[in-house]
């Protein structure tokens, strides 16, 4: 442990810890650009440069580049080494744009910090300035090469930290040149991290582009509900709008970076289409009169005939407070339900894999990022958990051997060894693969609830207990389905899901459904029965913020609010609870009331649109009962009246690690049929634009969705004469959809892979996220 | 102690002096509705939107105004025009808000927003204080009759491409390996 | 029957007479505050509301009979409504033992030329002197607002300080004039007004007139720059009117002490006896106003150390030295 003195300060710091960093744990910033501390030091920009007065190298020093080392005597102020600064600003700002007020960086950008911050603030250099021409990046992305300082941070964090090879530098000299090498789209989805991490306003936000300054943001730290991974975000929002998201480091979950899904995912917020207003038999009514309607209507069906005439369907997507709120309605009015997830299988696989978990064997996003050997079972990071797939890839540069098991096609950005096999063989694969993992110290099995079933998500908790029983810090990363699934496990007490209920819709035993911010529409598997079910009730109630098509059909229709309007806690897949604060109080965004053109001219106190309750206010109302008053007291309500979340008195900046403890989680039967003769088995999986309810009403990303296509393995589509670029027309009960081609070598064979896609409703087709289809139904239409 | 008595004395009524000599000088007020004192061009009251020598916005809707204003007194959203241009979708002040400082003016990096002499203009209804783009927006240069932002800046807007701003050499070919 | 009818209407119209005297010479008097401050720091001063601004205090009346009167959330009602009426009444009572000339003889019958003549009158007018910080003090209080309750705080203190000092300075008056009357003391100045002799007491008693008034450079109460308006921050329209008059009256009346105790009260050649009285009222005033011109407030510490340290002190000498001088 080196002791060094820096400005007459001294401090201690491990091994190998640069000067810069040692000055940052004084609290002494040193400038600098290039220097980022996920991404390391190449000693680019100079900025950084202090003076060593004693030690093994004397003289101006590039603070980022020398490692503290004992005895050394550091300073940061000496006049020279703030004069080399300055001169490397200056030099910086030879070739600058005279950009600031029309560059969205402007208000948070390093470059203009420093510049100020070192005083230069007249042009002395008469010379013209360099340009370069931009590329376009794709919709999410705005290129402005001239801007560029060639810190490198974009490269090293595109190429090296992402694994993503599209973009890199080109030109020499005067010439340095930060794009894409080939003309197009990035491909990257961390793409976005370009804008944070790149210290002046050469990428920039374009959704968001000229739309405010980062100190006219109201910034709240959120956590994305996106997928499972609960990464932190930075929302910031403004006239009642969310207008852009950014990453947030955290310790324990996603480091600094998030996924473009998390960052764009925002805008079904304050779609012009989102309910804000009560709805009875098609008509717009006050919230309140829905409200009021709802319960009076409930209550009458639960006394002609009985509480078990009542469901309750909920999701993974509602925050703690809003399926603790849940349960108690149902405790309360003894309806049947709540039931959070929708399918049998994908549901008791998610509902095994959190109560698999303990403290044990549980690993954050951080700590996998340490491992030295990574089993995938049946998870498609990239896809399904976005972040996952960059903290897999720091294992893979640190040394992990990564192995997957999986029937898709997976692309992942690193080296691992994918063995394909069909979802039904992933047991036999997993219970082969195991033994790949007895040289390691420190295994992580990863377990995907998508395409798998409990039996699988069990044999893997079942394979970490037996490394850790032999000595192995070994540990256990399940994904699940959604933002909150394992908030939902946690507080689940009925053993049945969506698709049982629909059964006794159609019994005649249930009568009227109340679904509160589910995706049923969107996930249920038989569409048909579903449909028939909806119309055997004499009382559907829908309760969201989305517009999805159930809320549509809804006898009544009541708007709640998003998590950026109320907040809620969420717990994550390893069982972190993480509270996110509203980021703005609500109503109708001045977007909307000033009918795009400048907030109205009248004024008045209550902004329109604030009478919106949160759901779980309303699931208060519809039990008939008065909601705890404030969020605090909401929270204190969830504590006692629910043991397993008794911990989040505990919560944290970190969150709490909440655990099922000894429950037992919903029965699981027998998975898919077998395969039949002469059919290829159809799979439709998560993507990671397209395919997740909320982030589908974002504009940008269904751009990035491109064409639907299905996955083909090289043996099949030879079989059948296909080509890559092909149209072909998949032949289903109900009608033809058609797609591109695409062929994998490295896919399972027999399977055809169909990634999620905004633009087509599955379920009338389909009937499940498994599909037997006849080979002689995949027609080619059209020749590439 | 005598002395510092003395001293505290003389200079009480050295005080006194003063004040009462003031009684026989004349005021210097000038009497306002009476006399309207001819204001230099910078003195700071209404304030007005400009335009470019090309009769365009000058204001690229930079937020630099109202950040500095210390009465949050100018709102404004921005927008992106067919062009390129970055503008101002809406701009609002409100001068029942507006303590005429002039921070606004000297923190525009365009000489859109300007201070002009004109201070009487109050009106009965606190509403009508509220001034919109079209009732701020003259069409003239104000004090900087030459500046023209969008001809300094490096980014494209329709006008002029990479390259053809004032000081910008050719875009480079990034593809050579030529010295 | 008839006598005693008489004698009361003659009473009333003294009174009345008085009090009208004294409440138009106070709206004028702030008109002319204002005027003078005004030319003191080379500007006009108000000239706005009519010739040179001569209905200005008309208009200021007018505006503060018309504003809102308001009162603020938690405060003690009944109290809050009554304190500036404690401090407008005490003022005005003052006036009742003011003599404004020697006795007039109508129709065989002596009229004294003063509300009434009380043998403690000296005694009366303290006594009301002090009831007057009451209002302050209670005005503070009952506002239920810190800036107030502060100023109320500070007039009951300085109250204290420099009624001691008020009064002591005094005492060689009524020593030499032998009574507590203020038509005996007047009288005991028909060869010499006392300020002649007494120089000493009359400082005294003109500084602590002053903080009695709560003026410039003892105006803690109220130290804009530090409690907004002090002990009437809260308070508006015509209440807060009642506190102004009250500060202007008192300005009066101490005006009319000094003239009584120091410059002999209304006597004076060629001019009526009352005029002298106004004239010598309308002086020290101005002077008051002078001061208000030039001086700086003083710190809380310093005007502790004023009252205690040199005025008490000085005044106490001052009756040693008298009272040797008489029995010499
Ligand atoms: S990158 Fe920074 S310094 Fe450059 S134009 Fe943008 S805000 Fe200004
Ligand atoms: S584009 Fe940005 S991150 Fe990349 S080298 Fe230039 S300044 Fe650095
Ligand atoms: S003059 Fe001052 S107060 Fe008025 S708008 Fe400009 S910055 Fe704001
Ligand atoms: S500072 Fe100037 S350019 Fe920027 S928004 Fe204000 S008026 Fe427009
Ligand atoms: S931060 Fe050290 S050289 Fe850039």
């Amino acid at each position: 442990m080196p002791k060094l003195i820096i400005d007459n300060l001294e401090i201690e710091v491990p091994e190998g810890t640069r000067v810069i960093e040692a000055a940052e744990k004084l609290g002494i910033y040193i400038p600098r650009f290039c220097f980022h501390h996920a991404l390391g030091a190449v000693g680019a920009c100079r900025v950084c440069a202090v003076k060593v007065l004693e030690g093994a190298v004397e003289g101006v020093q590039m603070s980022c580049m020398i490692d503290a080392q004992d005895g050394m005597k550091v300073s940061t102020t000496d006049p020279e080494a703030a004069d080399f600064r300055r001169s490397v600003i200056e030099w910086l700002m030879l070739n600058h744009p005279h950009d600031c007020p029309v560059c969205d960086e402007g208000g948070h950008c390093l470059l203009q910090d420093l510049t100020v911050a070192g005083g230069h603030s007249i042009r002395r250099y008469e010379g013209g300035k360099r340009t370069y021409t931009d590329q376009y990046l794709g919709p999410l992305v705005q290129h402005e090469m001239n801007r560029c300082i060639q810190c490198y941070r974009c490269v090293r964090f595109y190429r090296e930290y992402s694994g993503y090879n599209d973009l890199g530098v080109t030109g020499i000299a005067g010439r340095v040149y930060f794009g894409r090498l080939r003309e197009g789209v990035l491909e990257s989805p961390f793409a976005g991290n370009l804008i944070d991490i790149c210290p002046t306003g050469v990428f920039t936000d374009k959704p968001s582009r000229y739309t405010g300054r980062r100190w006219d943001f109201e910034r709240t730290p959120g956590v994305c509900i996106h997928c499972s991974l609960g990464c932190r975000t930075t929302v910031s929002a403004r006239y009642r709008q969310v207008g852009r998201m950014e990453g947030r480091f955290s310790q324990r979950v996603n480091g600094d970076f998030i996924c473009d899904r998390g960052r764009y995912g925002f805008y079904y917020a304050d779609r012009p289409g989102r309910p804000r207003s009560g709805r009875i038999s098609g008509q717009t009514v006050s919230v309140d009169q829905a409200v009021y309607e709802a319960r009076d209507r409930l209550q009458r069906i639960t006394e002609e005939h009985g509480p078990q005439a009542v469901g309750v369907i909920g999701s993974g997507r509602s925050s703690l407070q809003t399926q603790s709120a849940m349960v108690h309605l149902c405790r309360t009015t003894g309806w049947q339900g709540p039931v959070f997830r929708n399918t049998r299988i994908t549901g008791a696989a998610a509902d095994t894999a959190a109560c698999a978990l303990n403290p044990e064997n549980a690993v954050s996003m951080r700590e996998l990022e340490t491992a030295d050997a990574i089993l995938a079972v049946g998870a498609d990071p990239v896809n399904e958990a976005p972040v996952l797939a960059l903290a897999m890839r720091q294992a893979q540069r640190a040394g992990a051997q990564i192995t997957a098991i999986d029937p898709r096609p997976l692309e992942w950005p690193f080296d691992f060894e994918h063995l394909a096999c069909r979802a039904e063989e992933i047991g036999e694969a997993l219970a082969s693969a195991a033994e790949r993992l007895s040289d390691s110290r420190r295994p992580v099995v990863i377990c995907g609830t998508e395409i798998t079933d409990a039996g699988i998500v069990l044999q893997a908790a079942d394979l970490v207990a037996g490394l850790r029983g032999s000595g192995k810090t070994a540990g256990l990363f399940c994904t699940l389905p959604q933002a909150n699934s394992f908030g939902a496990a946690l507080l689940d007490e009925c053993n049945a899901c969506a698709a049982d209920l629909a059964a006794r819709v159609e019994a005649g035993q249930i009568r009227a459904l109340a679904v509160i911010e589910s995706d049923l529409w969107h996930d249920f598997p038989d569409r048909p029965q579903l449909e028939k079910a909806l119309e055997k009730l004499d009382l559907l109630v829908s309760v969201d913020f989305l517009d999805t098509p159930l809320f549509e059909k809804a006898d009544i229709g009541i708007p709640s609010l998003t998590v950026f309007e109320a907040g809620g806690i969420y717990v994550n897949q390893e069982g972190r609870a993480q509270q996110v604060r509203p980021a703005h109080t609500g109503g109708l965004p001045i977007t909307v009331t000033g009918a795009g053109d400048h907030p109205p001219r009248t004024f008045a106190p209550n902004v329109p649109g604030r009478d919106m309750p949160a759901a779980w206010v309303t699931a208060f109302c519809l039990a008939g009962q008065a909601p705890p008053e404030t969020d605090a007291q909401m929270t204190a309500w969830m504590r006692y009246n629910f043991a397993v979340l008794s911990d989040l008195a505990r919560m944290d900046a970190d969150g709490v690690r909440l655990f099922a403890g000894g429950k037992t989680p919903i029965a699981h039967e027998a998975t898919m049929p077998e395969k039949p003769e002469q059919c290829l088995e159809l799979l439709l999986a998560a993507a990671v634009f397209g395919g997740e309810p909320m982030s589908d009403y974002s504009q940008c990303l269904r751009e990035l969705a491109g064409l639907p296509a299905v996955w083909m393995d090289r043996a099949d589509a030879d079989r059948h004469g296909i080509a890559a670029g092909d149209r072909v027309g998949l032949g289903f009960e109900n009608g033809e959809v058609s797609f591109v081609v695409r062929i994998s070598d490295h896919m399972a064979p027999g399977v055809l892979v169909v990634y999620r896609h905004p633009d087509i409703d599955w379920q009338p087709r389909a009937g499940d996220t498994r599909y037997n289809i006849r080979e002689d139904r995949i027609r080619r239409i059209e020749k590439a | 102690m005598i002395r510092a008595g003395i001293d505290i004395i003389a200079s009480i009524a050295a005080g006194f002096y003063t004040t009462g000599r003031h009684l026989f000088v004349r005021p210097f007020t000038e009497s306002y509705p009476e006399y309207k004192r001819p204001l230099p061009a910078r003195s700071r009251a209404r304030i007005i939107l400009t335009r470019d020598p090309e009769g365009r916005e000058r204001c690229v809707a930079c937020y630099l105004c109202s950040g500095v204003c210390p009465v949050n007194c100018i709102s404004m959203q921005a927008a992106e025009d067919s062009r390129g241009r970055r503008y101002a979708a809406w701009f609002r002040i409100n001068f029942g808000r507006c303590i005429y400082c002039g921070l606004c003016e000297q923190a525009c990096p365009t000489s859109a927003i300007q201070l002009t002499p004109d201070f009487e203009h109050i009106r009965r209804d606190l509403l009508d204080m509220v001034f919109e783009k079209q009732d701020l927006l003259v069409d003239h240069c104000g004090k900087d009759p030459d500046y023209d932002f969008y001809q300094h800046a490096g980014v494209v807007t329709g006008l002029a491409g990479k390259g053809d701003h004032i000081s910008e050499n050719a875009p480079v070919n990034t593809r050579t390996n030529m010295p | 029957m008839w006598f005693w009818l008489l004698g009361y209407l003659v009473l009333m119209a003294k009174i009345t007479a008085v009090l009208t005297a004294v409440m138009v010479l106070a709206a004028y008097l702030v008109l002319v505050e204002r005027k003078l401050l005004g030319r003191f720091q080379v500007r006009y001063g108000p000239n706005r509301a009519g010739i040179y601004g001569i209905l200005q205090p008309v208009a200021d009346g007018i505006k503060l009979l018309l504003k809102e009167d308001l009162m603020p959330e938690g405060a003690d009602r009944a109290i809050f409504l009554a304190a500036p009426a404690v401090v407008a009444i005490t003022a005005l009572m003052m006036f009742a033992v003011v003599p404004f000339g020697p006795r007039l003889t109508i129709g065989g019958r002596e009229i004294p030329m003063v509300i009434t003549d009380i043998n403690v009158g000296l005694l009366y007018v303290f006594a009301l002197s002090s009831l007057g910080v009451y209002g302050v003090a209670l005005g503070g209080w009952a506002s239920n607002s810190k800036y107030a309750l502060l100023g109320g705080i500070r007039g009951a203190a300085q109250m204290i300080s420099y009624e001691l000092a008020l009064g002591l300075s005094i005492v060689p008056v009524v020593m030499l004039a032998g009574s507590f009357s203020l038509v005996d003391i007047v009288n005991a100045q028909a060869g010499l007004p006392f300020i002649l002799v007494q120089p000493l007491a009359f400082g005294v008693f003109l500084i602590s007139a002053m903080a009695e008034t709560k003026r410039i450079p003892f105006d803690l109460p109220e130290a804009e720059t530090e409690l907004g308006a002090g002990y009437h921050t809260e308070y508006s329209g015509m209440r807060f009117g009642l506190f102004f008059l009250g500060e202007y009256v008192h300005m009066q009346v101490m005006g009319a002490l000094v003239a009584v105790f120091f410059l002999g009260g209304w006597r004076g050649p060629v001019l009526p006896p009352p005029v002298w009285l106004l004239v010598k009222i309308v002086l020290v005033v101005l002077f008051m106003i002078w001061v208000r011109a030039t001086l700086p407030r003083l710190r809380y510490d310093q005007l502790m150390n004023l009252g205690w340290k040199v005025l008490i002190p000085l005044a106490l000498v001052n009756i040693l030295i008298t009272g040797a001088f008489m029995a010499a």
